[in-house]
C-alpha cells in the first residue's frame, strides 16, 4: 500500500507540476470570463439601427412607429427584469408561480409565462415609470438606479430629392445606393448607414392574405409590406413589424366583421393555469417549483461533469505511461514494484490530478460568477448550489469514481501497448465510441428514465455509471440500482485484472501495439 | 541461511519459436562479483529479466535470495537495466531517495543516504540538478546509486559501463568493489572483458543462449592454450615434436620482417622449454613473447562462432 501511495504521490506532483496543468487550471475560469465580459460588452453595445420609411398607403406609418416602439419596450422590460432579478431583496428558485410572494416575483412569472402579453400589461399600466413605483419596496436599499437602454431603432429622413410617391420600383432604385451601404443619409448632423427599408405600398391592402383566397402568383416577391435591409440576420425589426402589422390587419378584420376588438384582446389574454405536481413529494409542497425542475435535470450535469473528469484524466493516463515506457522508466520501476502495484498508483494519483483541476475550475467558476454579478451568474450560482445540494450527489460521486475505475484501467492499459500517443489514439476509438453512446441519449434518459430500453441499457457496465446517474433522480427499482452497482463493481474488478496482465505484458512490448486477437492472447495468458 | 545468492535449474525462455535462453544452471555464491559475459543477443538481458521476475521462465526454477520469486524480496534487490531511463523533471537527490523508498526505506534515512551516496561518488553538486541537465553519463551514475541506495543485499547491473568514459568506468569500479567489501552480492553483464577480468570471482559465459562455462576467472583461462609469439628466419618446424606444444600457426609477417609463429603450449608445459630449444637447435630469435590467456582470448576461443549477434534476448 506504502508503495501504491507513494507511486500516486509522484504521479500527481509530476503532474501538477507541469505548465500545462496550471494552463489548464486557468483556461475554463479565463475562459468564462471572457464568454461574460464578450456577451454583456455586445450587448451594451448594440449599435444604433436607422431605417427608412414610406408609407404610400397612408394606413400603416403608426402601425410601423408603434412596432418599434414596442420592440424599445420590450428591451427595457427585459432590462428592467434583469434589473429586478439583481436588486430585488428576496430570491427564491424553491417559489412556484402559485406561491409568488411579491409582486416582483409575479412579474418575474408572468414574464417567464407569456411576454407578448405582459409587454401589453406593461405598456398599458405606464411602463417602466409605473413598474418602478411598482417595485421600488421590493428592491434593495442599496440597489442602484435603473439605467433604461437606448432606442435601438430609429428613423431617418428620406434622402433629399426622392419623391415617396414615386412608384416602388423606381423608389426603390433611387434608394438603393443607401441600402446598399455605398451612400449615407444625415441624420442629426452626422452621417448614418441605412440598416433598411420599410416600404408600405399604396396598394398594400389588396395583397392581405385571406384563409381560402390564393395570392396572385405575379405578386409573390414582393407581396405586402416591402422590408428591404442588408442585414439577414438581425430579424428584431422585421419581426417586431410583421407582429405590429398583423395586430392591425386582425383589429381591422375584426371591425370589418362586426366582432368587437376589445373584447378579442381580452379573451385572447384569458388564461388557465396549469398547476405541475409531484405526487412524490409530501402533502402541500406537491407543487414543481423550478428548483425541482432544475434538480430533474441535475443528472445531466453530472453525467458531462463525470465526462468532463474522465476526459480530463485520460491524457495523463495516456501520456504518462507512454512517456515512461518510452524513457524506459518502466523497467526499473517493475523491478521495484508489481505491474499491479504500478496500475494502482498511476490510477489514484491521475485521478487525484483530475479531482484537483475540476475542483479548481468549480472554485473558480463559484469566484467568477460571484465576483461577476448579473442576473445570469446570480441565477447560475443558485442553480449549481441546487444541484450540488442534490441528494443525488452521494450517487454521482460513487459512480463518478466507479466511472474512472472502470475506464482508467482501460486506458492505462492502452497506454501500456503504445509507444506513441498516436498509436493509443487509434485503440481508443472504439471505447469513445461506447462512452459517447450513453452521452448522447442522456437527456432522453432524463424524459423516461424507467423506461424498458434505459433499464435494460443500465446493466451494460460501461454505460452503467452514466445511464444510473441520469435515473438515480427518478427512484429506479432497488434491482436496478443494487443489481446494476454489484455487476459495475465486478466488472472493474474484471477490468482491473484484465488489463494487469495487458498492463503487465505491454509494459516491455516494443513494436506495433498487438492486434485484437494477440490482445485476447494476452488477456488469457499470465506469463510474460 | 541459503548458501547461494542466486540459483538458476534448467531455466529457458521462449517467443514462440524462438529459444531466448536455453536450459540455464547457475549458482551463485553469496557476496561474489558475478559476470554475464556474451555477445550482443545472448541472453543476458533476458536471463537477468527472469530472475528479477520482469519476465517468466518458460521453464525451469528460479531461487533468489531463498525465495521462489525476486518480488517477494523485492527491497533486498537492487536493479540497474540495460536501457536506462530516468523522470526527466525530478531532481537528483529526489530521485534517488523516491527509489529507496519504493524499496522500502524510510523517506529520512533514504534522503540522507541519497545525499552520502552523492558525496561519496562526486555528485554533490548535482544534488538538485533535474536529471534532464545532467550528460549521458552522469544521469547513468545517478541510475546506478539509485539501484543501489537502499543497500540491496543482490545487485544486479545490466551493462552498467556501456556509455560511460574510462574515468567513470574506474568509478563505477570502485562503487562495484566497496559493494563486494561489503558483503554484497554483485551481478553485471558486460561484454568488456577487462572489468569483468579485474572484478569479477566467477562468469558465465552465455552465446546464443546457452551457457558456454560457468565458473572463475582462473578456470575459464585454463580452458584456451598458452601462447608464444617467436619471430625468425630460422627453421621452426622441429618444435611440432615437443610434448609442450600443442599448436603452431604461422602468422603472416609485414614486408621487411622475418616470418613469425603463434605456438601453443600446453598448461603444464613452460615457455622457457621453447626457448632453451631455439637456443639448443641455434634458432636466431628476433623476437620472443610469451602471454598468459586473457578472459578476451577466453572469450573469443568458446564463443567463438556462435557468438556472432543473435537475435535480441
Amino acid at each position: 500500500m506504502n508503495v501504491i501511495r507513494l507511486i500516486a504521490w509522484r504521479e500527481y506532483l509530476e503532474n501538477v507540476r507541469t505548465k500545462g496543468f496550471w494552463a489548464g487550471i486557468l483556461l475554463l475560469p479565463l475562459m468564462v470570463t471572457g464568454v461574460f465580459l464578450i456577451q454583456s460588452t455586445l450587448s451594451e453595445s448594440a449599435p444604433t439601427r436607422y431605417y427608412l420609411l414610406v408609407d404610400q398607403s397612408g394606413q400603416y406609418r403608426d402601425t410601423v412607429e408603434s412596432a418599434v416602439e414596442l420592440e424599445h419596450q420590450r428591451r427595457v422590460l427585459q432590462s428592467f427584469m434583469n434589473y429586478l432579478l439583481d436588486n430585488r431583496k428576496e430570491r427564491d428558485l424553491e417559489l412556484t408561480a402559485a406561491n409568488a410572494r411579491s409582486v416582483a416575483d409575479q412579474l418575474v412569472d408572468d414574464i417567464d409565462e407569456d411576454e407578448t402579453s405582459a409587454l401589453n400589461e406593461w405598456i398599458e399600466n405606464g411602463g417602466l415609470n409605473f413598474a418602478l413605483t411598482l417595485v421600488t419596496p421590493y428592491l434593495k436599499e442599496d440597489a442602484p438606479p435603473f439605467e433604461s437602454p437606448e432606442q435601438l431603432f430609429i428613423e431617418a429622413p428620406l434622402p433629399e430629392g426622392v419623391d415617396p410617391t414615386l412608384a416602388p420600383p423606381l423608389l426603390i432604385e433611387q434608394l438603393r445606393p443607401y441600402l446598399r451601404g455605398e451612400r449615407r443619409i444625415a441624420v442629426e448632423g452626422e452621417n448614418r448607414e441605412i440598416f433598411a427599408l420599410i416600404l408600405v405600398p399604396g396598394d398594400v391592402n389588396d395583397h392581405i392574405l385571406r384563409p381560402g383566397i390564393m395570392p396572385s402568383p405575379d405578386q409573390s416577391q414582393y407581396r405586402g409590406v416591402q422590408y428591404w435591409g442588408r442585414n439577414l440576420t438581425d430579424t428584431r425589426l422585421p419581426d417586431a413589424i410583421e407582429r405590429s402589422l398583423n395586430t392591425r390587419v386582425r383589429s381591422q378584420e375584426f371591425a370589418r366583421n362586426g366582432v368587437d376588438n376589445a373584447l378579442v384582446r381580452n379573451i385572447q389574454r384569458t388564461r388557465l393555469a396549469l398547476s405541475k405536481l409531484d405526487p412524490l413529494a409530501n402533502d402541500g409542497e406537491e407543487a414543481v417549483s423550478m428548483a425541482d425542475t432544475f434538480r430533474q435535470y441535475a443528472p445531466v450535469g453530472f453525467v458531462y461533469f463525470m465526462l468532463l473528469a474522465l476526459m480530463q484524466s485520460v491524457q495523463y493516463l495516456l501520456t504518462n505511461t507512454i512517456e515512461e515506457k518510452s524513457n524506459r522508466i518502466l523497467e526499473v520501476l517493475l523491478a521495484s514494484v508489481t505491474p499491479n502495484e504500478l496500475l494502482m498508483g498511476k490510477m489514484l494519483g491521475i485521478g487525484l490530478s483530475s479531482v484537483t483541476t475540476l475542483t479548481a475550475w468549480l472554485l473558480s467558476l463559484f469566484l467568477i460568477l460571484n465576483f461577476y454579478e448579473s442576473a445570469e451568474t446570480s441565477t447560475l450560482v443558485e442553480i449549481i448550489g441546487i444541484i450540488l445540494s442534490s441528494e443525488l450527489v452521494p450517487w454521482f460521486i460513487f459512480y463518478c469514481l466507479a466511472g474512472y475505475a472502470l475506464y482508467a484501467g482501460i486506458f492505462l492499459a492502452i497506454g501500456s501497448l503504445c509507444s506513441t500517443l498516436k498509436e493509443a489514439q487509434g485503440m481508443m476509438i472504439p471505447i469513445f465510441i461506447t462512452m459517447m453512446i450513453p452521452i448522447t441519449i442522456s437527456p432522453f434518459v432524463v424524459m423516461d428514465p424507467n423506461g424498458t430500453l434505459f433499464r435494460a441499457l443500465s446493466w451494460f457496465p460501461p454505460f452503467t455509471p452514466f445511464l444510473m446517474i441520469n435515473r438515480a433522480a427518478a427512484n429506479p427499482p432497488l434491482i436496478d440500482l443494487l443489481g446494476t452497482s454489484l455487476l459495475l463493481l465486478l466488472s472493474i474488478l474484471l477490468v482491473m485484472w484484465l488489463s494487469g496482465r495487458v498492463f503487465r505484458q505491454g509494459l516491455l512490448r516494443s513494436g506495433q501495439p498487438p492486434r485484437i486477437l494477440e490482445l485476447l492472447r494476452m488477456m488469457r495468458t499470465d506469463s510474460h | 541461511m541459503y548458501e547461494s545468492a542466486l540459483t538458476l535449474e534448467n531455466v529457458s525462455k521462449q517467443y514462440g519459436n524462438f529459444t531466448a535462453v536455453d536450459d540455464i544452471c547457475l549458482q551463485i555464491p553469496r557476496a561474489s562479483v558475478y559476470g554475464f559475459l556474451g555477445p550482443n543477443g545472448a541472453g543476458k538481458t533476458t536471463t537477468m529479466r527472469m530472475i528479477l521476475d520482469i519476465i517468466r521462465p518458460s521453464s525451469g526454477n528460479i531461487s533468489i535470495l531463498g525465495h521462489r520469486s525476486a518480488l517477494e524480496v523485492r527491497n533486498r534487490i537492487g536493479y540497474l537495466p540495460e536501457e536506462k531511463g530516468l523522470y526527466k523533471k525530478m531532481k537528483v537527490s529526489a530521485l534517488i531517495t523516491y527509489f529507496a523508498c519504493l524499496k522500502g526505506m524510510g523517506k529520512k534515512a533514504a534522503q540522507q543516504r541519497a545525499k552520502e551516496l552523492l558525496a561519496t561518488y562526486g555528485l554533490q553538486d548535482y544534488s538538485d540538478a533535474r536529471i534532464e541537465s545532467l550528460s549521458k553519463g552522469m544521469s547513468q551514475k545517478v541510475q546506478v546509486l539509485a539501484a543501489v541506495a537502499h543497500n540491496p543485499e543482490l545487485v544486479i547491473l545490466d551493462e552498467p559501463f556501456s556509455g560511460l568514459d574510462p574515468v567513470n568506468q574506474q568509478v563505477l569500479e570502485v562503487l562495484i568493489n566497496n559493494l563486494s567489501d561489503n558483503g554484497q552480492t554483485v551481478i553485471f553483464s558486460t561484454h568488456i572483458m577487462e572489468h569483468a577480468e579485474r572484478l569479477c570471482d566467477q562468469i558465465l559465459l552465455i552465446a546464443g543462449g546457452r551457457k558456454i562455462f560457468d565458473g572463475s576467472v582462473t578456470e575459464a583461462k585454463s580452458l584456451v592454450p598458452r601462447r608464444v609469439l617467436l619471430e625468425t628466419a630460422g627453421d621452426v618446424s622441429g618444435l611440432k615434436n615437443l610434448a609442450a606444444v600443442v599448436k603452431m600457426i604461422a602468422i603472416e609477417n609485414e614486408p621487411g620482417t622475418d616470418p613469425q609463429w603463434l605456438v601453443e603450449i600446453s598448461n603444464e608445459a613452460h615457455p622457457q622449454d621453447i626457448l632453451k630449444y631455439c637456443f639448443d637447435q641455434g634458432i636466431p630469435l628476433s623476437r620472443f613473447e610469451f602471454a598468459e590467456s586473457s578472459l578476451h582470448d577466453v572469450f573469443v576461443n568458446l564463443v567463438g562462432k556462435t557468438g556472432r549477434e543473435q537475435n535480441p534476448g
